[in-house]
């Protein structure tokens, strides 16, 4: 098939506007090979649903079963380091199929499912408070810097009973561990570097929890104890300490910037937001999953296909690699009337923000509750949100969709 | 053991599967990769119970027929 689709999915364009990028490729070629990359992109909301229910097809041992270069292509020199790493994301249980899977998520299940994390919201809150309290003040804030990072973050170290003032340290790591959705040649270093100064970190600590008592329980004791239990290894519980301590907060950043920045670029829906004139159910619950379906936090995820798959009309072969982008399916007009157009009105709203089927995200929950109680206070507390930037810029990422900083004035 | 109406949101339901995890001979997934609830007097109200509760995205609701008490959510 001729297309006029580029393969570069890290131009200034495509990481400005993804929605243009991946709806281009949606309208003409819907799985579409990137032969630059050798990778399957699958744009459609029914296929992006399709794969990720059928898992049995699409491996989500990434790092396992992929065996061509990495892409985009890295610096010669750093092969070594990009086996390294690959070895060391292997060890994360989202990295498995079932029902290797199953058991390893099991670990930490009921710590993340929705009744659990309900205890969490008034301390959300508190932290909300103290943090907008500190905003007034200046009557501006960098939401990135000032509290879309600092509120996850420090509900995520809470749980894993991590030391107040590591925070800024494990941030600093965790911007390293980021490169992973990058496309720099030399991005193996910075990554390799945040992998081995946090797996430093987080040893000791896991070490520390082997024996806590039940009553005492938090994220990484529960996590210890997948290795008592003979489901873990060390190596796996370092590993998934750190995944969960990065998927802990990155993500939720991204919903409450992106979404901040849907408010103020459509005043109209702030007023909804702060009217709140819906049946349930409510203008905040209904604005986190509009948010999570029109600047999604995750761009994309990767799968390999597990056998010969004929798939959307192409042909898969066994280990072939796909990316599936929720920025696309998220806009897809077959399945969202007037797609491209931010409005908190629509229920249901069938978003595809944490994945489907199995690998569905673990912290849903958790990332829906932080959003929900920070939209409530923003829209409670000001009438008036406006950027107090000429412009935004986002960082060159296919993985995140991150903003690198979002300066306000609040009224 | 109270009769218990169990019924799977469709609209809801992402496929995660978890219900048929804790409570295999009452969950299982249709041909949409969706839960139904096929059998609820399969296992203890515990056990489907702890299946609801474990959904993680609510989709699970358990009434009991007799008293028409909602048991979950």
């Amino acid at each position: 098939m001729v297309t006029s689709i580029k393969d570069d999915m890290f131009t200034g364009e495509a990481i400005a506007d993804p929605y243009s990028y991946y709806g281009k490729i949606r309208d003409e070629d819907p799985v579409y090979w990137n032969e630059l990359y050798e990778l399957w992109v699958v744009t459609k909301h029914h296929d992006l649903v399709w794969m990720t229910r059928h898992h049995e097809l699409f491996s989500s041992e990434f790092w396992q079963r992929d065996k061509r270069s990495p892409y985009p292509a890295i610096d010669e020199s750093d092969q070594g380091l990009y086996q390294y790493m690959k070895e060391f994301f292997m060890d994360w249980f989202i990295q498995h199929d079932r029902p290797v899977h199953t058991d390893q998520r099991m670990v930490v299940h009921k710590w993340f499912n929705p009744k659990s994390m309900e205890m969490w919201r008034p301390m959300v809150q508190q932290v909300i408070r103290d943090m907008l309290d500190e905003a007034d003040q200046n009557g501006k804030m960098d939401v990135m810097r000032d509290f879309a990072t600092p509120l996850p973050l420090f509900i995520i170290a809470q749980m894993m009973g991590m030391p107040f003032q590591d925070r800024k340290f494990i941030r600093s790591m965790a911007e390293k561990l980021l490169f992973i959705g990058r496309g720099e040649a030399d991005r193996m270093q910075p990554l390799v570097d945040g992998i081995d100064e946090l797996k430093d970190y987080l040893s000791p600590m896991v070490a520390m929890h082997m024996d806590l008592p039940t009553d005492e329980d938090n994220l990484l004791s529960v996590l210890a104890r997948g290795e008592k239990n003979g489901v873990l290894t060390r190596d796996e519980v370092v590993a998934d300490a750190i995944l969960l301590l990065l998927a802990g907060h990155e993500t939720t950043i991204n919903l409450i910037c992106n979404g901040t920045l849907a408010f103020i670029q459509h005043p109209e829906q702030w007023d909804l937001l702060k009217e709140d004139s819906f049946e349930s159910p409510n203008a905040v619950v209904r604005a986190t999953e509009e948010c999570l379906r029109y600047d999604p936090p995750v761009k994309s995820i990767q799968r390999v296909a597990s056998e010969d798959v004929e798939f959307g009309g192409k042909l898969m072969k066994e280990g072939d690699r796909i990316r599936w982008f929720i920025s696309s399916a998220n806009r897809d007009p077959e399945k969202h009337e007037n797609p491209d157009v931010f409005d908190i009105s629509r229920w249901p709203n069938t978003h595809v923000g944490f994945g489907s089927g199995i690998h569905h995200c673990l912290g849903a929950t958790l990332a829906r509750l932080e959003a929900q109680e920070a939209f409530k206070a923003l829209s409670e507390r000001y009438d008036k949100i406006e950027l107090d930037a000429e412009d935004f810029e986002y960082q060159p990422s296919i993985t995140f969709r991150s903003l690198k900083t979002l300066p306000v004035s609040l009224s | 053991m109270a009769k218990l109406r169990i019924t799977v949101d469709h609209n809801i339901c992402v496929g995660n599967a978890m219900c048929e995890t804790f409570a295999p001979k009452v969950f299982v997934l249709n041909e949409d990769r969706q839960s139904e609830a096929v059998a609820p007097e399969a296992d203890t109200e515990a056990n489907i119970l702890e299946a609801a509760e474990n959904c993680p995205v609510s989709a699970i609701t358990v009434v009991d027929e007799e008293t028409g008490e909602t048991l979950f959510p």
